[in-house]
């Protein structure tokens, strides 16, 4: 298992930056690689409870994805597991990702994210093992 | 055409296709003639796993004259690299759609 910590300062206020970290509108915006879009289905992180939703690809793909929001206090934090389900609908391993925010200098904000629990299998879905070299070769050919 | 991620590893899943899409990923658009060299086979047999390639949905075919002009599809592997995506790269990923989403904010006050 992995934890992965990403730090970064947007310019925006806490309260925004919370308000785009949770609420369901906000969230369809980005959350997901480019290229790829979200499905609104359950998703709101802004109280404690399920939620799910699902990513689909460029090619009509559709990854499903589930979790529990565990705890949340606006505009400081909120933390959340997750689950990819596969074709069977059979939710698979959980990790946990939490958003921490806090007021930084001149009215914008400091955003961590953690991500706990992580497969040793650094990939998303979490089955590309074997593939993964390959997959990478062809990636940077097709991004040079 | 769309192709589902399975079909598209099946596909690459044999040495002489992967080959040929690294070639054309590298190359660009090229005619068949110019796979000749991928491995010890004939022209009709080559002609078959650009066939095979195409059903999946990776390549396309564009015909110019005389001419068969392959070429890989980008969305092909687009999906492919969002499905090995690492963790990081996905939540840097998003986080900089974030970010742009919140500077549109910041314009519309």
């Amino acid at each position: 298992m992995s934890v992965l910590t990403i730090e970064r300062r947007f310019s925006a206020a806490p309260e925004t930056v919370f308000a785009y970290l949770t609420g369901n509108r906000n969230l369809l915006e980005w959350w997901g690689p480019e290229g790829m879009s979200l499905r609104a289905e359950h998703l709101d992180l802004s109280r404690p409870g399920p939620w799910s939703s699902s990513l689909v690809n460029a090619e009509g793909g559709i990854h499903k994805m589930s979790g529990e929001v565990i705890a949340v206090e606006p505009p400081k934090f909120v933390e959340f597991t997750w689950g990819w389900h596969n074709d069977r609908d059979e939710r698979g391993h959980e990790s946990v990702v939490r958003f921490e925010i806090e007021p930084a200098d001149a009215g914008g904000t400091r955003f961590v994210l953690v991500h706990s629990g992580l497969p040793d299998e650094d990939s998303v879905t979490n089955h590309g093992k074997g593939w993964t070299s390959a997959l990478r070769k062809l990636e940077r050919l097709a991004n040079p | 055409m769309t192709s589902s991620l399975p079909a598209t590893f099946a596909a690459l899943g044999d040495a002489t296709r992967f080959a040929i899409v690294e070639r054309l990923l590298k190359h660009g658009e090229l005619p068949v003639g110019d796979f000749l060299d991928v491995g010890p086979l004939s022209a009709p047999a080559i002609s078959r796993h650009l066939k095979v390639l195409r059903k999946a949905g990776i390549v396309e075919q564009r015909v110019m004259g005389p001419r068969r002009l392959y070429s890989v599809r980008p969305e092909a592997v687009q999906s492919i690299g969002a499905w090995s995506m690492s963790y990081r790269d996905f939540w840097q990923n998003s986080l900089d759609r974030l970010e742009l989403a919140l500077s549109q904010e910041s314009g519309r006050q």
